[in-house]
């Protein structure tokens, strides 16, 4: 069989000196991979004593702000430098998050959110906190609020601190929203106007008038996450069961459910608030003034103060009953390590706490911090309108306490997607909430990883 | 032996004349006649094809020469409005960890074909040249693990990093990549249809299987090696999911890897993405350039065993 | 002088050396064993366990991952994911690599700019080509929807349109690897001898005829090989996709793979993937084995 010679047999003249070139080139790139390997070493063996490696997921104005906190650090933890990664945002960084705690080879602190703990601690993918320690370094289990500290809790021991509380609120423009009398006298919102499904219906249309466009923008299409946090925080105010057992099948009040799609469906039909609208374009609409408000995550707070200054926001109205306001936490968490260092997680600890003090230059962005003495100090008071959804912290609500739920989990994504076919391709609000459950007892039926 | 129809006949035919290049117009008259309308309609789509296929890297270059300003900006989408800049590259390569990315794929590659190579030749020579117990049957599983798509293999590869306390280091990257029975087969082809007379030479002169293999075969095969090698290093320079799988420090992460998931504290910049992008396709296109003629042969006479 | 006392039934002649040869195969097949054999031995055995990523030891559980994974709507999407990209992908990669040698080939002046245009792209790595593609399709920024307004349409959302998204990833995904095709096809073209168009010349045939009479009958076997080749590939996609969409919108364009990585490393459950890895290999042996007989058949 005539295989190859052809071709191989024929390297004539010009070959030679190509090939000699090719060798020079190998030559150089082995030259090179010295270099590499050595700096490559020199990087991932920062894991000298006085570094503490941190993973994180904040870029654009939050990244930059953990900047200005990781120095601002400084004093409370002397010669400890941090050294951060940021990850991409989302799925994928709880499955590196999740792969590197595995292999005990993760950094030495994490950020996670809190609401993903229930799939982190009991697989023991996580290490728990020494509070002792965290007591010596300033910070008490009274530093929190229970809603808080209780889902830092699993078995007894604490797994997570919590850095900040970011709830999804509303935010409004001042100067129309006074105008259609929704703003009480100290210039807050009016919560009682929102204080039911019809009336919320009603102050949408009074905002459209004042605004002379429309009146509240929500950002939900393709999102994997904005129709979860709607729904689910309404939900609660309903005082509705949410139970989830493991196995299954989820006990929830199906009724209440649909009253609450039904409800959303109105609230985005495009009638007086705008259809069809996606995170950004959600963003857009609120900050060029063609609605009045916009349902939307805190974290969106220096945008929009970028586009009004005197933007005003408040918790999240009470339009079912119960007040419950949908939220999330960032918190510090210890990927697990085998082995680590006494001496080195004594300063992770430190480190953590430091960062903890400097919340204040966290709240610029707009979450609320969780560490208690910076919320009642006078400088936090004074920002606005941070202090006036700070209250919001007390009725807050995570996800449920189930592995699979979190944030950026596929649960949220699933649930989304359903929710988006009710609201904008006109699945009926009873049929959308059974699909909501199919896809939950789907979730339920699979076996915890723990 | 299933797949050896899939993977053994086609090498034959298709062997480009190595002196193709050399003489580029050959086919002209041949395929297109002496029509001078078919000339210019083929000419015409050649070019219309040559600009669809440049456009989105052209794209990439103009994205990576603007400010962030004019990146994002959506009406004066093509012309910058403030000039061309080099922000974006100054801005990855010292900021970010690019470089160390670049050096880590420059490593891990190198080090998947030069094991590779020297691996797969000398396995190739074993089952070319020698005789031992369960030869046969040994290369026939080899042959027929060109079946397996190493992809399914990722679960497991990862437990056993885990297992052999390797995870998260060079070695996990590239232990498993090493393992090619496609060039296995072809490097034993090869073998098969050298000449034997100056072996037969040297094994007078009293020289044993290493002097063979050593002195005696490589040289001959150096153009196949080679062949091989491009093969196995543009496969290892680009692949992702298992360096994606297997690093999670991001010191040890290749280009591919760690220009997608590790992100700026600054939020997505458009210029500066392209810029990386841009950083990260220049190596292998600069390869190319110089030396397309070998490249193109060794995806010729290696692809068709490959995949 | 090729060996009188060759083994009788191998093809090439074999040198009775009498220090084993295993020697030199050693390194290959200690590899070899460790990292493909093992691992293929050890999926199967955690596709029949519950093995996660938390700390207790892995239970036995029999075939229940496999019973669950055939009642697993999400399975079976992926699976038709994957198909349904193949199906998509296949034709262009090789009709569109066709076209392309078969212009090159006329040996218009340019060779070397043709050659680099279309296979340049193809020497990427994927992650670079998705950050590329994200961008080309970015809906408010990116180049194609700047395209489509300056002709007065609509923009289109690429990759967040359930309808579109798939589509989206087959554009880029052609974009990215039919230069490898079109290199295997320019190197069959020029294996075809000369003297054929010569003897076609003398009979006054016009282009059309020698691509129809010569070009495209010397091109069949090749073709065939070329379609094999890619529709095994093309049953791999993963990465692309992972990197386009992750999947989405809703899980739309998840293929298997992806499902089995999001089985595994983003639920934990090693054992289940493992599990849908082997459904996955069953599905490559049937693509091969089909292939297989079919190519056999056009032999002959």
């Amino acid at each position: 069989m005539p295989a190859s010679p052809p071709s191989s047999a024929r390297s004539n003249g010009p070959g030679l000196s190509r090939r000699r070139m090719l060798t020079a080139t190998a030559a150089s790139a082995a030259a090179l991979l010295g270099a590499g390997a050595l700096s490559g070493c020199g990087s991932a063996l920062a894991a000298d004593d006085d570094t503490v490696r941190l993973w994180d997921l904040f870029s654009g104005a939050d990244g930059g702000l953990l900047n200005t906190m990781v120095d601002e650090a400084a004093p409370d933890m002397p010669g400890t430098r941090i050294e951060r990664t940021v990850l991409e945002w989302g799925t994928p960084y709880y499955t590196k998050l999740a792969m590197a705690s595995a292999g005990g080879r993760g950094p030495d602190v994490a950020v996670s959110h809190m609401s993903r703990l229930a799939g982190y601690a009991p697989s023991g993918l996580l290490d728990p906190w020494d509070t002792s320690l965290l007591e010596e370094f300033g910070l008490g289990r009274e530093d929190f609020t229970d809603a808080v500290w209780q889902r830092t809790q699993f078995e007894g021991r604490t797994y997570a601190v919590p850095l900040d509380t970011h709830p999804f609120i509303v935010f409004f423009h001042p100067g129309p929203t006074a105008d259609a009398g929704l703003l009480t006298k100290d210039g807050t919102l009016d919560t009682d106007a929102f204080s039911s499904p019809d009336s919320f219906l009603e102050a949408g249309r009074e905002l459209a008038k004042a605004s002379g466009g429309q009146g509240i923008a929500f950002g939900y299409v393709t999102d994997t996450a904005q129709g979860w946090r709607l729904f689910y925080g309404l939900y609660r105010q309903t005082g509705g069961r949410f139970d989830l057992p493991e196995g299954g099948p989820a006990e929830v009040d199906e009724d209440r459910m649909a009253e609450v799609i039904a409800f959303m469906a109105k609230l985005v039909d495009g009638t007086v608030n705008p259809r069809q609208l996606d995170y950004a374009s959600g963003i857009a609409a609120f900050t060029n003034r063609q609605t009045a408000m916009i349902l939307s995550g805190e974290w969106e707070l220096g945008t929009y103060r970028t586009a009004d200054k005197d933007v005003g926001a408040a918790p999240f109205p009470t339009v079912f009953g119960t007040p419950a306001v949908y939220a999330d936490a960032h918190s510090f968490v210890l990927p697990r390590k085998p082995d680590a260092d006494p001496g080195h997680r004594r300063r992770t600890h430190q480190a953590v706490a430091a960062l903890l003090k400097a919340g204040q230059t966290w709240a610029t962005a707009g979450h609320i911090p969780s560490y208690g003495p910076v919320t009642r100090t006078k400088d936090y008071r004074a920002l606005q309108p941070q202090a006036h959804y700070v209250q919001a912290q007390e009725h807050v609500v995570l996800d449920p306490a189930v592995w699979f739920a979190g944030a950026g989990s596929d649960f949220q994504n699933a649930m989304s997607q359903v929710l988006q076919q009710a609201l904008l391709d006109g699945l009926a609000p009873d049929r959308a909430a059974r699909a909501m459950v199919r896809r939950l007892n789907t979730f339920l039926s699979k076996p915890s990883p723990a | 032996m299933v797949s050896t129809d899939v993977t053994a006949r086609p090498a034959a035919p298709v062997l480009p004349r190595a002196s193709a290049a050399a003489r580029p117009r050959r086919g002209t008259n041949l395929t297109l006649g002496e029509s001078g309308l078919a000339r210019v309609l083929a000419l015409l789509a050649l070019a219309v094809s040559a600009v669809l296929w440049l456009l989105p890297l052209a794209w990439a270059l103009l994205t990576a020469f603007k400010s962030e300003q004019d990146a994002s900006d959506p009406v004066d989408w093509f012309w910058p409005k403030h000039g061309w800049t080099l922000d974006g590259f100054t801005t990855v390569v010292e900021r970010g960890a690019l470089p160390l990315w670049m050096l880590n794929s420059l490593l891990i590659a190198g080090a998947v074909t030069a094991v590779t190579v020297l691996v797969s030749a000398m396995a190739g020579y074993a089952f070319s040249r020698t005789l031992f117990a369960g030869r046969r049957g040994l290369f026939a599983l080899t042959v027929a693990a060109v079946l397996v798509p190493p992809q399914m293999l990722i679960v497991p590869w990862f437990q056993q990093m885990l297992t052999l306390g390797i995870a998260d280091t060079y070695a996990a990257v590239i232990l498993p990549q090493t393992v090619a029975p496609v060039m296995v087969f072809i490097l034993k082809k090869h073998f098969d249809s050298l000449p034997r007379e100056l072996e037969e030479a040297a094994r007078i002169d009293g020289a044993g299987h290493w002097r063979i293999f050593w002195s005696v075969l490589l040289p001959l095969s150096r153009p196949m090696l080679a062949a091989v090698a491009i093969f196995v290093f543009i496969g290892a320079w680009n692949n992702f999911l298992w360096p994606f799988v297997s690093t999670s420090d991001p010191a040890l992460m290749t280009l591919p890897v760690g220009i997608t998931s590790v992100k700026d504290a600054y939020g997505v910049q458009y210029a500066q993405t392209m810029a990386s992008a841009v950083l990260a396709a220049l190596p292998l296109v600069a390869v190319f350039v110089f030396f397309q003629r070998h490249i193109v042969k060794s995806v010729a006479t290696t692809g068709l065993g490959g995949q | 002088m090729s060996s009188p006392h060759a083994s009788p039934r191998t093809a090439p002649p074999v040198r009775r050396f009498l220090p084993p040869g295993l020697l030199f195969a050693l390194p290959f097949l200690v590899l070899f064993g460790v990292f493909m054999v093992w691992p293929l031995a050890q999926g199967l055995w955690m596709s029949l366990t519950d093995a996660s990523f938390s700390a207790h030891a892995p239970a036995f559980v029999g075939l229940d991952n496999f019973t669950e994974a055939f009642g697993d709507a999400e399975m079976w999407r992926g699976l038709w994911h994957t198909v349904w990209f193949t199906l998509l992908s296949t034709v262009p990669l090789v009709l569109v690599a066709l076209g392309m040698a078969l212009l090159v080939h006329t040996g218009l002046p340019g060779q070397w700019v043709w050659r680099l245009a279309f296979f340049a792209p193809y020497l990427l790595p994927v992650g670079v080509v998705s950050l590329l593609w994200i961008w080309l399709y970015q809906p408010d920024l990116g180049l194609y929807n700047h395209l489509l307004r300056a002709v007065g349409l609509d923009g289109v959302a690429w990759l967040s349109d359930e309808s579109v998204a798939m589509y989206a990833i087959v554009l880029a995904t052609l974009w990215w690897t039919v230069g490898f095709n079109f290199l295997l096809f320019l190197a069959a073209l020029q294996a075809v001898p000369d003297h054929l168009y010569e003897a076609a010349a003398i009979d006054g045939a016009g282009a059309w005829r020698r691509l129809w009479s010569i070009t495209l009958p010397q091109l069949g076997r090749i073709t065939a090989v070329v379609t094999v080749l890619q529709i095994l590939a093309s049953l791999k996609v993963f990465e692309q996709v992972y990197l386009l969409t992750k999947g989405g919108p809703d899980n739309s364009t998840r293929p298997i793979l992806e499902y089995m990585y999001d089985v595994g490393f983003t639920g934990y459950r090693l054992g289940y993937a493992s599990a849908i890895s082997y459904i996955f290999f069953v599905l490559v042996l049937l693509a091969s084995a089909v292939q297989i007989v079919a190519l056999r058949r056009k032999e002959k």
